[in-house]
């Protein structure tokens, strides 16, 4: 019988055209949403092998450098020597390690235009790689891109509240609820009548919208894990839409008239996808407030600095830390490289402290984050989101991690050469420590995401069970 | 409003509904026999339309208890409904669909399943036109409207028939000395017994077939003159 009355409530909503402008809305702004993380994507792609061609030219010139200067045919000095290791170390020898974009990237830019996602890393300190580079664009740290998880979090709900915010109240106004309801048929069985359709129309279109936006040419559907991120990112759009669909019902439920229902579902909009993440955006600052760039930046000028004057000093202290790469040969003013090891090291050492402050807090902001998220479905499905699509928190720190693997490798090719005051051969250039990103884990990702979509549905189900159950109780005569 | 009942009993006893301490119906006892139509006069406000509801299981008694041939309609909601049929004051549709999908539908809500040709049929049966009934009911008068109602009613095979102010969409209140009498003459031509209801008490009951039409006229109002 359900299915019956499915097709009457399908027929309903056909005549006036519904089915038709949502698909025309929805396709619309998914297809632009998908257009621009695409255009996002591609220009990370371009930048990037921008960055790698910078590369390649400047390591060929190395190699081409080296054998000229090596046969007395080029003069050089000790700071651009292209065979003494600590110069090439610090900038011309540099290679970038970068985090390409994911398969499915165009979905979602998350905050993935915030963050750099690559660096030079040098034999300088850590801190000038990570610190290099950094663009912070407010607006978008503000509103984040138009993309499809805008799409899907922001507009896809109020598509979803549009088509059912009366779906009972229009019902008791227009008279017709007293007519079914004589017969013998349970109001929450009427209600699933209506509500089935309108689930299946307005889930089916964005999910059907992003599989055929991915496959026809905006995602790479052979990235390493994209079929079941894929479809996780399908899960999470269905649990999302799920709570959205259970709370119109519970506050139709509750058995006020369409207008209250519209200003009630609109207020609980604002709540959950404006009010809640902003809410908590300003609690996560004031909690675990990071210490500002400039206080960094302060500190790294002032351990450099000190540790510039007393370079020759800790020098000395260094090589008694490291006896095993004390230079061969005894004696003599130790050379700017040299020296420049252990400055690096001093203000390392020195910047720590800050630089731990700094990493604790972001730790500390992050963990606040994944704690309260599950106070709004739409903090809950935009991590999720992100994480799909590859623009995640979790991502990011994956790709920092290795970026220090590869930073103190790169170190430690350089470094005792440096000590050693060996020369570069043309042949060495290519023996350099090189980066290649590897991607997380699937299972990690699918975990998150697994704790993600049992953070959607387990409200939605509350929400539902509790609609249904004041369903049984709704005012279907009188007030 | 008027029952009708072929062979069940409706049966209210003590049946109370208060709103927020406001009494809409005084613990009514009555009981309609199998094959009676019982009409209830009253103005607006007196009762008619919360004790229909009380019938429907739409609002839950205060105290007392309706039964449809012996059910309980609050403990068996959707059994007490089979029996029965309601034709509201304003039979509402869905605009969108015809006559005849309106019908499909409502039909369809109590489990019903019938060919197009037997849907047509009861369509007839109720006096609507055959070319209307294939109209969106969005251009139906109010007339048209309840036949669809009426239909929906036959299709059912009801046992029991609640028709909410069957006669007309005027307010009592508002409607003058001619309209009422017009009520009483409806009341006196169709119904078995009447009934008199006044600010949810039942005032009295009496057998049309016992009566003249102006002793209606004149018990009517004398009861709302009291």
């Amino acid at each position: 019988m359900l299915l019956r009355l499915m097709t009457y409530e399908w027929r309903n909503l056909s005549a006036d055209r519904t089915p038709l402008w949502i698909a025309l809305f929805l396709g619309l702004t998914m297809a632009y949403g998908t257009w621009n993380g695409s255009q996002w994507v591609s220009f990370q792609r371009e930048t990037i092998e921008a960055a790698r061609q910078e590369e390649r030219e400047r390591l060929e010139g190395l190699r081409r450098e080296i054998p000229l200067v090596e046969a007395g045919e080029r003069k050089v000095s000790a700071f651009t020597d292209p065979r003494l290791p600590s110069a090439v170390g610090r900038g011309p020898g540099a290679r970038y390690v970068v985090m390409p974009p994911y398969g499915l990237g165009a979905l979602a830019v998350g905050q993935s235009d915030l963050y750099p996602y690559y660096f030079k890393v040098t034999t300088g300190s850590k801190q000038t790689f990570l610190n290099n580079d950094e663009i912070e664009n407010p607006v978008h740290l503000l509103t984040g891109r138009f993309d499809a998880s805008f799409v899907l979090l922001y507009l896809f709900p109020l598509v979803i509240l549009a088509c059912s915010y009366n779906l009972v109240s229009a019902e008791k106004e227009g008279g017709t609820l007293a007519l079914a309801l004589s017969q013998p048929i349970a109001l929450p069985a009427l209600t699933m009548a209506k509500l089935l359709p309108r689930v299946g129309l307005v889930i089916s279109m964005p999910v059907l919208l992003s599989l055929g936006l991915m496959a026809a040419g905006g995602g790479d559907l052979r990235a390493e894990g994209a079929g079941i991120r894929l479809a996780l990112w399908v899960a999470i759009t269905v649990a999302y839409g799920l709570f959205w669909f259970a709370l119109a019902v519970a506050v139709n439920a509750w058995g006020r008239g369409s207008a209250t229902n519209a200003m009630v579902l609109a207020g609980l909009w604002l709540l959950f996808v404006v009010l809640i993440p902003s809410v908590l955006n300003v609690a996560v600052k004031a909690a675990y407030p990071v210490p500002s760039r400039v206080e960094m930046i302060q500190a790294m000028r002032v351990a450099g600095d000190a540790a510039t004057r007393q370079g020759a000093h800790l020098l000395a202290r260094y090589l008694e830390d490291h006896p095993e790469m004390a230079p061969a040969e005894k004696g003599g003013a130790p050379d700017f490289g040299t020296l420049q090891v252990a400055v690096n090291e001093a203000t390392e050492r020195a910047v720590q402290p800050v630089r731990d402050r700094f990493d604790a807090q972001v730790a500390g902001q992050q963990a606040m984050v994944d704690r309260f998220r599950f106070l709004s479905p739409a903090i809950v499905a935009q991590a999720a989101f992100n994480d799909v699509a590859g623009a995640s928190a979790g991502r990011y720190s994956h790709f920092l991690a290795q970026a220090d693997i590869y930073h103190r490798q790169w170190r430690d090719y350089f470094v005792p050469r440096i000590l050693r005051k060996e020369k570069l051969a043309a042949a060495d250039v290519d023996r350099f420590p090189a980066f290649a990103y590897r991607e997380e884990e699937w299972g990690q990702v699918a975990g998150r995401l697994g704790v993600a979509l049992l953070g959607l549905l387990l409200p939605a189900g509350l929400v539902a069970g509790a609609g249904w159950r004041w369903l049984g109780r709704y005012p279907i005569a009188g007030s | 409003m008027a029952y009708h009942v072929q062979n069940i009993m409706l049966v209210a006893s003590g049946l109370s509904k208060s709103y927020a301490g406001k009494v809409a119906l005084h613990p009514l006892n009555l009981r309609i026999e199998p094959g009676e139509i019982f009409c209830l006069l009253g103005a607006n406000g007196a009762g008619k339309t919360t004790t229909i509801n009380l019938f429907l299981n739409f609002i839950a008694p205060t105290a007392g208890k309706a039964t449809i041939g012996g059910l309980d309609v609050t403990k068996e909601p959707l059994a007490s409904k089979r029996l029965l049929a309601y034709i509201p004051e304003q039979v509402m549709l869905y605009k969108n669909l015809t006559g005849l999908e309106n019908l499909e539908y409502f039909t369809s809500l109590a489990g019903g399943r019938h060919t197009a040709s037997e849907l047509a049929g009861f369509l007839d049966e109720a006096g609507l036109a055959r070319a209307d009934a294939g109209k969106r009911v969005g251009a139906y008068s109010k007339g048209m409207r309840q036949k669809v109602g009426i239909a929906i009613a036959i299709a059912k095979g009801a046992r029991a028939l609640l028709l909410d102010e069957p006669t007309s969409g005027l307010d009592p209140k508002a409607s003058n000395e001619f309209m009422a009498t017009y009520d009483l003459f409806r009341a006196k031509e169709t119904g078995t017994r009447v009934g008199i209801m006044k600010q949810g008490h039942l005032m009295a009951t009496y057998t049309t077939s016992e009566l003249g039409h102006s002793d209606l006229e004149r018990i009517y109002l004398e009861h709302m003159h009291e």
